[in-house]
């Protein structure tokens, strides 16, 4: 048994963490095949960028704020903190109500799922790249991933679920992301990340009552580390100024802030039940998330939405009932059902489109983007 | 490389999954040095390498590299980048109940 051997997560250094997540000894695959409780595979993908762009960057210019960041990353104060101790109070998995047990297993499962995937995608560049302030970056943050996705993993196996692993002996596309758009969209995702997780936390923190499994206090820890990587991503984007002044760049920058937040309103208010269990308006909820999300990312975007135009809330609610006709004409099939499917994204293009095109609202960009967790 | 036409390499592979309470992750690196390119795909052979809660488990395996067309590389060049939802914990994912 490997389990009983010093885990990376109590090294006293990052470099030890990291020898010993690489120096962990193998096991056979024989041992493994009579534990059998899966029914969910999870279906990460596989990225490849542009390694040579990667390897060019040179963090020179904000080398004193980078060797601060990784040096706190290094000190790992979250280690330790995923364990479960006498907060986890037990979870009453039978009792809950059918719909309510299947949203939050769904909302676990894509945490998951986001966690492993930013894990496969980190552990891919620390492993290709060979600039080293890139690749001790990618590494730790690899580390945080798979911490978070076991933790979550460990929540739904009390729930019965088992994730499958199984998928790596599966056909792999490899799919690829160019450097700069792995910094716009991993810089959005771990900030808006972070927005998500406080606004929850602290929301049941006033309302414990509505705290109806233990996951949710250890979310403030949680997305202090989706916070560090989101503040190293936003030192990346400062490296060079053309990734954010530029006029192609920019309009990158408002396409990913504008499918972002609009898949988030929509993939949200597919899960009304779980939202009214935790006591949260879906819509304050949304509103909230980019209000914050949009005042922490003015520390290196020139620009943010303008989520209070009369245009956003309509048109946001429009992709999301072209969003319910799409995936109701899918499960029609046939004629009528494909006609439906595609007048809703018709609808949903037109609906995003309005979105795109709301006036931003510019700022002028700070001159060091250092930001603490402070929601 | 074809603009139409697919080749295939096999390569040696090692895969690694930890499947325990501080560490889920999955990994795989090709072992001969082969370089994956955008629009390939990689199919490692044999049974599916489970690992019991708790442990970590590695493999050696063998592993087919189909090579994307040309037209298929340039593709997924201009198109991976739309993926990148994936990344977000709100992420789609329609094939997470089975």
């Amino acid at each position: 048994m490997n389990a009983q051997l010093p885990h990376s997560s109590t090294a006293a250094t990052a470099e030890e963490a990291i020898a010993r997540q690489e120096a962990l000894p193998p096991l056979s695959n024989e041992a493994a095949t009579d534990v059998a409780m899966q029914n969910t595979l999870l279906t990460p993908r596989f990225y490849t960028t542009d390694f040579d762009e990667m390897d060019a960057i040179d963090v020179t210019p904000v080398r004193e704020e980078w060797d601060r960041l990784i040096a706190a990353m290094k000190a790992d104060p979250n280690r330790g903190h995923f364990k479960k101790n006498e907060d986890w109070d037990d979870v009453d998995w039978e009792g809950m109500e059918p719909r309510l047990k299947r949203e939050f297993i769904d909302f676990l499962i894509s945490s998951c799922t986001a966690e492993f995937s930013g894990c496969v995608l980190y552990k891919e560049m620390k492993r290709r790249g060979s600039n080293e302030d890139i690749t001790t970056l990618f590494q730790l943050m690899a580390r945080d991933e798979a911490r978070h996705a076991g933790f979550i993993n460990d929540a739904l196996r009390e729930a019965g679920i088992a994730v499958n692993l199984g998928f790596l002996t599966k056909q792999k596309k490899y799919t690829y992301f160019r450097p700069k758009f792995i910094y716009y969209a991993t810089y959005l995702s771990e900030k808006i990340g972070y927005a998500r997780y406080i606004t929850i936390y602290r929301h049941l923190e006033a309302n414990p009552e509505h705290r109806f499994h233990p996951i949710f206090k250890w979310f403030r820890e949680w997305c202090n580390d989706e916070f560090s990587h989101g503040e190293a991503f936003a030192l990346l984007l400062r490296t060079d100024p053309r990734l954010t002044q530029s006029w192609g760049n920019k309009f990158w920058i408002k396409f990913f802030l504008t499918a972002v937040y609009s898949t988030m309103w929509v993939r949200d208010h597919q899960r009304p039940v779980f939202h009214e269990a935790l006591g949260v308006d879906t819509t304050w909820y949304g509103q909230e998330v980019f209000r914050k999300t949009s005042e922490i990312s003015r520390q290196v975007f020139p620009f943010t939405l303008d989520i209070d135009h009369p245009r956003w809330r309509p048109n946001l609610d429009r992709l999301e009932r072209a969003s319910v006709q799409v995936a109701k004409g899918k499960e029609r099939g046939g004629i009528a059902g494909t006609v439906s499917r595609l007048a809703g994204m018709a609808k949903a293009a037109f609906g995003f489109a309005a979105l795109y095109t709301i006036p931003v609202i510019r700022h002028d960009v700070p001159e060091t983007s250092r930001l603490e967790p402070a929601y | 490389m074809g603009l139409l036409t697919r080749t295939t390499e096999t390569a040696p592979c090692t895969v690694r999954v930890s499947h325990r309470f501080d560490e889920l992750s999955a990994h795989l690196r090709l072992d001969n040095g082969a370089v994956i390119h955008p629009g390939d795909s990689v199919l490692v052979h044999g049974s599916e390498i489970m690992a019991p809660y708790g442990e970590v488990v590695e493999e050696k395996r063998e592993a087919t590299i189909t090579r994307a067309s040309a037209l298929e590389r340039l593709w997924t060049r201009a198109t991976g980048d739309l993926e990148f939802m994936e990344l977000c914990e709100f992420s789609f994912s329609d094939e997470v109940m089975t």
